[in-house]
């Protein structure tokens, strides 16, 4: 307990630095600005936004990164309220309710529930890493490689149980990735493969590069599918009157308090459940409610429950992150992503050898939740313009913006030119229905994969079933096994395809 | 979105027995690309003793994803899918185009040029473009990138055309 303590006070330290408030706060900003911006996803504002934290030292550009996701996120919540337009999949139940009030001219409480129940669940799931942090990580020093490479796979099929869309697809994502992340130079023999004598690619694939293609210029190419102008219901009604009423309170924090125990759960398993969580905590609220009926129609507790689930999911999904060094989403492969380019290999070792580091990191996630608290609402005047700009004038900024920090990256032309590549590559899998996350997910993995499998053979003399014999390394594959039978067993698959249904109905 | 499928008769030009079109062009897709990578990644080593060859895991992962794609390809034949969903060439062929401009003009151009000239390209991804709004968005757009990038962010950029500079 006092190790927590002093981890606890170590990161505030790092955390309450000028710079580092300085630029928690920027990205916080930035982040909500950008995720604000209609058709324009966390994924995508992340990725976009990568390239400007490059040039900060490491623990400044991880807190910034993470003031920037939370940012997206907060932001992808109020155009869900205001306009009906989720942010991303993970504020898509927030709409139903959430746009529902805001018609009723009850914006200002919608859009401040919001924005305490993410407090609230922030605040909790800061502690539970603090509190877990530290032993997952001793766990995971303990493993091997075999170990290593069960739990990847046991976290690769986690994130496709609880995605949305067919598994076999998204599966086929995950191995599309990996074979994305065999381009380059093989580490351990130093062949060139698959490069076919392009000196760029002899580096590999550039993470950032597929990441902005993928989701930046898909989304944008995809957006332009539906006409510039899209379909925007801003809400006209004047917000008035912020706080919610003493009713709205008591109404939401049992709510509040459901959605953060269910998505600090639900955000901890490898798969990172941000997505299930918020369509999980809704669910859940609608069973449990009195008169069910209100849902749908304005009820409070609708914005409530998801918004913090969400929120509390999307940070707890650092834990996997930050002590086992696998990456549970796509907002995390990009993190990863960053981590590398400045130097630092995430896994257990990191919390050891640079504390300051990870707790820095969690200390300002604390930060930034509560200054989204309290710069978000009484900016909210100026999300609602933002949201006005029409998309024939943002799109191509866009591209303009995402072109110049690709290019920025590495200073190489050739890398725009890639990213257009897997922008087209990434229209066409959106059109075949193929989720793009697994995608980066696998790329991310792709590396850390074959180097564990490799070890575990060069370990195991050439025995493959090394991975079945070692004990904790068969537990992990049988849960793995154990949970995609589950999901294409036809009852099973009903009920997580309901799950999901919500938001359609 | 495939929990709802189309059951309307697909366009003529695809043979009856497809049922799931999207599914059928995506696995088949797939296989290509996998078949590609299984002869890009043909000549490097493959496992040697104990030890994998540089070659191992690529054709470990293109063998899966080939198998996938089959079997994508082959849930299309026999179950309803969703329709080809139309793609549009506008958006894609602007935004490519205007990427490649960008590419190509930002080294002897400097950012100034290169990017308001790319931000013009793009806009024409839609017919919804007003030029003259375009125009000034494009400058404003390019003047502040030139002040970001370089300067707050410290990154290095050329701002002006090669001739230009010294």
């Amino acid at each position: 307990m006092t190790e927590l303590f002093t981890n606890l006070m170590l990161g505030f330290g790092v955390a309450f630095t000028p710079v580092n408030l300085m630029l928690c706060l920027i990205g916080a900003l930035v982040g909500t600005l950008v995720g604000v911006l209609p058709g324009i996803g966390t994924i995508a504002t992340v990725a976009m936004l990568l390239p400007i934290t490059f040039g900060l030292p490491p623990v400044g550009a991880l807190i910034m990164l993470a003031g920037i996701y939370y940012g997206a996120q907060y932001g992808g919540s109020t155009t869900s309220i205001l306009v009906n337009i989720p942010g991303e999949a993970t504020s898509v139940v927030t709409t139903l309710d959430g746009f529902q009030m805001a018609k009723q001219g009850r914006a200002g409480p919608a859009l401040a529930i919001a924005a305490i129940g993410s407090f609230v669940a922030g605040c909790v799931a800061t502690v539970l890493i603090a509190l877990l942090g530290a032993p997952l990580s001793a766990v995971a020093l303990a493993f091997g490689a075999p170990e290593y490479f069960s739990l990847m796979v046991l976290g690769l099929i986690f994130a496709v149980v609880l995605a949305k869309g067919s598994l076999l697809k998204a599966i086929a994502m995950i191995v599309f990735g990996l074979l994305l992340s065999m381009v380059g130079t093989d580490i351990e023999t130093g062949a060139s493969r698959m490069t076919f004598e392009i000196p760029e690619l002899s580096d590999g694939l550039g993470f950032a590069t597929v990441a902005m293609g993928v989701f930046g210029f898909a989304e944008i190419i995809r957006n332009l599918d539906a006409g510039a102008e899209m379909d925007r219901d801003l809400v006209q009604q004047k917000i008035a009157g912020l706080m919610p009423t003493r009713k709205d309170m008591i109404a939401s924090a049992p709510a509040i308090a459901r959605g953060t125990i269910l998505g600090s759960i639900l955000g901890i398993l490898p798969g990172g459940g941000a997505v299930i969580a918020s369509f999980a905590a809704y669910t859940f609220e609608k069973k449990i409610a009195k008169d069910p009926s209100r849902f749908g129609r304005g009820a409070i507790e609708g914005v409530a429950a998801p918004e913090s689930a969400n929120n509390a999911a999307a940070q707890t999904s650092f834990i996997p992150l930050l002590t086992l060094g696998i990456p549970p989403n796509a907002v995390m492969a990009l993190m990863v992503g960053a981590m590398t380019i400045h130097g630092i290999v995430p896994g257990p070792q990191v919390m050891q050898k640079q504390p300051e580091l990870v707790w820095g990191m969690i200390a300002s996630m604390w930060i930034g939740n509560l200054v989204l608290l309290v710069i978000n609402l009484p900016l909210v005047g100026i999300w609602v313009r933002l949201l006005r700009v029409p998309y024939r004038l943002m799109f191509p900024s866009i591209v303009i913006f995402c072109a110049i920090g690709i290019y920025s990256i590495g200073n190489a032309p050739a890398d725009v030119i890639m990213a257009g590549g897997f922008g087209l590559l990434g229209y066409w899998l959106v059109k075949h229905d193929f989720e793009p996350a697994p995608l980066l997910l696998g790329m991310v993995l792709g590396p850390l994969m074959e180097e564990n499998l490799r070890r575990a053979m060069l370990i195991s003399r050439g025995d493959a079933t090394v991975f079945l014999t070692r004990p904790l390394s068969a537990a992990l594959l049988a849960v793995a096994a154990i949970l995609l039978l589950l999901a294409v067993l036809p009852s099973l698959r009903r009920k997580r395809d309901e799950v999901f249904v919500e938001s359609e109905s | 979105m495939s929990d709802a499928p189309d059951r309307a008769p697909n366009s003529n030009i695809l043979p009856g027995w497809i049922r799931g079109p999207q599914d059928f062009f995506g696995g088949l897709a797939l296989v290509v690309i996998a078949t590609f990578a299984l002869w890009a990644s043909r000549d490097l080593q493959g496992i040697h003793g104990f030890t994998f060859g540089a070659g191992t895991a690529p054709r470990l992962f293109a063998g899966l994803l080939l198998i996938l794609g089959v079997a994508i390809a082959v849930a299309g034949v026999v179950s309803d899918g969703s329709r080809m969903s139309g793609f549009s060439w506008r958006g894609p062929l602007f935004v490519s185009l205007s990427l490649v401009s960008f590419a190509v003009t930002i080294r002897p151009l400097g950012l100034i040029i290169s990017a308001f000239l790319s931000f013009m390209i793009a806009a024409l991804g839609t017919p919804e473009t007003r030029w003259l709004e375009t125009t000034v968005v494009g400058l404003v757009l390019t003047a502040g990138c030139s002040l970001l990038f370089p300067y707050a962010l410290g990154l290095p950029f050329e701002l002006l055309p090669q001739l230009l500079r010294q």
